[in-house]
């Protein structure tokens, strides 16, 4: 009774007539997800139809939001089982070794697909010219970081992730004699000046003199959250006082404990690397007589003391430096052209679609070519016949 | 047969490519000056060096949307214009060139719709500029997707207006006496003054670079000006054009022709490729290669159309030549942009037009050649006609050879991604067209005729594994370059989802027909849909205005594409409904 079932499933879904229904499926989610960047923001509309595995719906009068259709994430995964299922089904023959290509070359590209969506990291990197940069940082989350900054040539820099400080209580910092007790901690906050007659849970630093209301937080790519939070050291059983952090805070605080100086800092989480980038030259070309621009590039210095590396590299659009699994992409500029921002991209899954694409090509040439001499071959037996 | 319907096709496709021709040589004087050797100077504008005449073309298209008019009994080319514009705009500033469609535009100015089109001079517009400036200021802080009608409309006349006034105060402050005056201005109190206003409002930079400075720096007159005004050496060029402009202004055709000869000598000397460049794209301008195109691709239509009734021996042949003689003059013009620009073919939403239309073309070439049947014929030439018309459209944006940004700067992505997505676009609508062919055919001829239907079936198919081929490959490869130059592979991007979109449904007519899901009319009916998916993902997804791609956003085209999509769902029902349906069915019972 159950291997009938199990086998008519199978073949349900190795189906062609499934392939068409699954084509169909997701052709009406990409045209939904297109339209609804107009007013979700590519973002959203990608995370409600692409990455989801049931798109929702709330209609008004309903207090919970209801499934309307299946998410492309659900199309995607009956899509690859079907295109495996029918690959390895694919006779392996002269005549099909087109066909077995072009679908073997899928599999590869929605693998890539799969890999980069599961591990890909985006980070950046912003730097002056003339400045040297040994890290990347994220672009939404927050840390907050403790740098000893007592040796003059040295930052020794420990950090905790906005994940811990959102769970709040007491973090003992590795290495050092400190723990940070988490008082409250807000995603995103807007800090003004204390009105007179109201106080603050800070007690030291410039935190006694802000007002700190929490905000909603935000996820449109143009806007930027303000992580903030009371945070107080205590070392050796002895507390240093209440303490705000916060993005919207500029300035470093610090507080010295036995002789070394610890400061404290919220900031966008950074990664710190096993190499070194300095900005040489930053180049923002025009078209002359226009504002059209015509190039962006970054020279770059990339100092590696593991390798004994140093050489100079251009990274300009459409040639970014792979190094070390990341790729380093020009993307942005500042400062009257004296900032550069590289975006990072970590993608372990990058050559995937390369593959793919000469897989597929290959593929469909042969296969066409195959169908072609086939039907000439055909239209020759009919006149001769 | 005799001699002469034998080489009919032969002499229709002849006289087509002598059409061609005519177009490409030059013509005689204006009023004994030689306007086409002015508009063929080199300036440089909007970041390349090109001919005036292409400045006097472009902007005509886009105040004019014609590149010439009729004034006074008398047809006013581009160079004549512009010499009117720079050196006479007591003349220009009288001919009615501003075209108004907009009714509450025209409302604004104070007039009433009394044509199809209504016309004004600058001098017209004049009272009216200071509301214009105002309303136009209050609506460009929106986004353009958001503007109302009237606001683009009025944006649209600003523009428009600001760009002929920026053209009369490029070689000269209009109402001055003239770049003679000043010359001899020079040092006088309020001459910086001025030079300043020729810098700010100077259209293109008309002095070649001088000797030793970098081969970018072209400098316009109020620059020139300025730098000798600083004691500076004065740039050679400015005294023959002073004489230039003193001539044309005293209807001294013979001066003005020497003094032309001066001013080719003195940028000969400082930049001796550019004249021969801008001579170039002159024929160029002048041979409308994809204008001439259009009209042949017309008259092979007509005769291919023609042929189905009457003499098929001699019209299909004819048709056929002429199809092939207009492919000759889109290719060449193809190639001549392709020089010109030293870009691949595509690079913006215009040339993307007209590269489709080649490629349909060419595929419908290919494919008369192999099935013989008249069909690829007449379907290639009415959408090269149809692509041209709408390349046409998008062409009156301006320079249609305009600077690629930095990202688009490539021309290996260029030349790989663009090309092969814009063959699969001429691919499906190839097959689309075909489609019509069929359904049109079906309801046309009094006794079904198999074989034929089949034939133009199996077109259809070899078609769409082509344009899949195509679709694909094209797509992959915007995902790698999407990956090289943006750090990703795939980002549901409005362009890459509208791509995508014609690669799955492609695939979907190909999975359907393997499994017998649809035999030959299903075929055409989901081929005739796949020409409703390319047309919006090649200008729908532009006109939402958002993502990465959005480089060209148009507004006006908007209802074109509606009335295409809706007469494709009309060419589904006539291909799906039965043959001769309208017709009552005497046999029903047999």
């Amino acid at each position: 009774m159950i291997k009938p079932l199990a086998l008519q499933t199978w073949k349900f879904l190795k189906s062609i007539q499934f392939t068409i229904v699954l084509l169909a499926l997701l052709m009406a989610l990409v045209l939904l997800c297109t339209l609804a960047q107009v007013e979700m923001g590519t973002a959203g509309a990608v995370n409600a139809y692409m990455r989801s595995f049931i798109v929702w719906r709330q209609f008004t009068g309903l207090p919970f939001p209801l499934p309307v259709f299946p998410g492309a994430a659900l199309v995607g995964l009956f899509l690859t089982i079907n295109l495996v299922a029918k690959t390895l089904d694919i006779p392996r023959t002269l005549a099909k070794s087109g066909l077995l290509l072009v679908h073997v070359g899928l599999v590869v590209l929605f693998a890539g697909e799969f890999v980069a969506g599961m591990m890909q990291v985006d980070t950046n990197m912003s730097i002056e010219v003339g400045q040297t940069v040994n890290y990347v940082q994220s672009y939404k989350n927050f840390e907050l970081a403790v740098i000893d900054v007592t040796d003059p040539t040295w930052d020794e820099v420990y950090s905790i992730p906005d994940t811990a400080l959102s769970r709040g209580g007491a973090i003992a910092i590795p290495g050092t004699p400190l723990t940070v007790n988490v008082k409250k901690y807000f995603a995103n906050a807007e800090l003004s000046n204390l009105p007179a007659g109201q106080t603050s849970p800070a007690t030291a630093g410039i935190g006694p003199g802000v007002l700190v209301v929490e905000q909603p937080t935000v996820t449109a790519e143009s806007e930027m959250n303000q992580a903030s939070a009371f945070v107080e050291p205590t070392a050796g059983g002895r507390s240093y006082g209440v303490w705000l952090a916060s993005a919207a805070i500029g300035a470093p605080q610090a507080f010295t404990h036995e002789g070394h100086t610890y400061q404290l800092a919220m900031r966008l989480r950074r990664f710190y690397l096993p190499y070194a980038f300095t900005l040489k030259q930053f180049r923002h070309d025009v078209y002359p007589g226009t504002d059209i621009p015509k190039n962006f590039s970054s020279l770059v210095q990339v100092v590696n003391p593991s390798q004994k590396e140093n050489r100079e590299v251009l990274i300009y659009m459409n040639q970014p430096l792979r190094y070390e699994g990341k790729t380093f992409y020009q993307a942005s500029f500042g400062k009257n052209d004296t900032l550069s921002v590289l975006s990072v991209v970590e993608n372990p899954g990058w050559l995937l679609p390369y593959v793919s694409c000469v897989l597929v090509s290959i593929g469909l040439l042969v296969h066409f070519a195959i169908v072609l001499r086939r039907s000439l071959k055909r239209r020759q037996d009919k006149k001769e016949a | 047969m005799n001699f002469l319907t034998k080489y009919f096709s032969w002499l229709a496709g002849g006289l087509a490519l002598a059409l061609a021709l005519s177009f490409a040589l030059p013509s005689g004087k204006t009023r004994s000056f030689d306007a086409a050797g002015f508009g063929t100077l080199p300036i440089l504008e909007g970041g390349r060096v090109k001919p005036l005449d292409s400045v006097a073309r472009n902007a005509l298209l886009v105040i004019h949307s014609r590149q010439g008019f009729r004034h006074e009994n008398r047809t006013i080319g581009p160079d004549e214009w512009l010499l009117d514009v720079l050196f006479r705009p007591q003349v220009a500033d009288q001919q009615p060139i501003f075209v108004i469609d907009d009714l509450d535009v025209l409302g604004l100015i104070g007039a009433k719709q009394t044509k199809a089109r209504n016309y004004f001079s600058f001098t017209e517009l004049g009272p009216h500029l200071d509301e214009i400036q105002k309303q136009a200021a209050t609506a460009q802080p929106i986004a353009p997707q958001k503007r109302s009608r009237f606001q683009s409309a009025v944006i649209n006349l600003f523009d428009r207006v600001y760009l002929y006034y920026k053209l009369r105060n490029t070689l000269q402050l209009a109402g001055s006496p003239g770049l003679g005056w000043e010359l001899q201005s020079l040092g006088t109190s309020d001459a910086n003054l001025r030079h300043q206003d020729l810098i700010q409002l100077a259209h293109f930079r008309i002095l070649p670079p001088a000797a030793g400075a970098p081969p970018e720096a072209w400098q316009s007159v109020g620059q020139g000006l300025a730098a000798a005004n600083t004691g500076g050496p004065l740039h050679p060029g400015l005294v023959p054009l002073a004489r230039l402009n003193a001539a044309y202004v005293a209807n001294n055709p013979a001066a003005f022709n020497q003094a032309l000869a001066d001013l080719n000598g003195v940028v000969n000397a400082l930049k001796p490729d550019a004249l021969g460049q801008a001579g170039r794209e002159v024929v160029f301008n002048r041979a409308q290669p994809f204008f001439v195109g259009m009209i042949i691709f017309l008259a092979a239509f007509m005769a291919a159309a023609l042929s189905w009734v009457y003499k098929p021996e001699v019209l299909r042949p004819t048709a056929y030549a002429l199809l092939f003689s207009g492919a000759i003059v889109h290719t060449l013009g193809l190639a001549a942009r392709i020089i010109l620009q030293g870009r691949p073919p595509v690079t913006n939403l215009y040339s993307s037009a007209v590269f489709v239309g080649w490629g349909v073309v060419i595929l419908g070439l290919i494919v008369e050649k192999m099935y013989r049947k008249g069909f690829g014929t007449a379907m290639a030439s009415i959408f090269g006609f149809a692509s041209l018309i709408v390349a046409q459209h998008l062409g009156e944006a301006g320079d249609t050879m305009e600077m690629m940004r930095a990202v688009l700067d490539s021309n290996f992505w260029l030349a790989t991604h663009v090309v092969t997505i814009t063959i699969g676009y001429s691919g499906t609508f190839l097959a689309g067209a075909i489609a019509i062919a069929y359904g049109v055919r079906k309801h046309v001829v009094a006794v079904p005729d198999v074989e034929t239907d089949r034939v133009l079936a199996d077109m259809a198919y070899g078609i769409i594994c082509f344009a899949l081929f195509f679709s694909f490959v094209g797509t992959v490869l915007g995902g790698i370059w999407a990956d090289q130059s943006w750090g990703r592979f795939w980002g549901w991007d409005p362009k890459e989802n509208g791509a995508l979109l014609i690669v799955l449904w492609n695939a979907i007519i190909l999975h359907a027909r393997l499994i017998g899901f649809v035999r030959d009319r299903g075929i055409m009916v989901m081929a005739l849909f796949g020409n409703i998916i390319t047309a919006l993902s090649w200008f729908g997804v532009n006109m939402l205005g958002v993502g990465l791609h959005s480089y060209g956003f148009m507004d006006e085209a908007f209802w074109a594409l509606t009335a295409f999509c809706a007469s494709q769902v009309i060419l589904m029902g006539i291909c799906y409904a039965p043959p001769r349906f309208w017709l009552p069915r005497h046999d029903s019972h047999a």
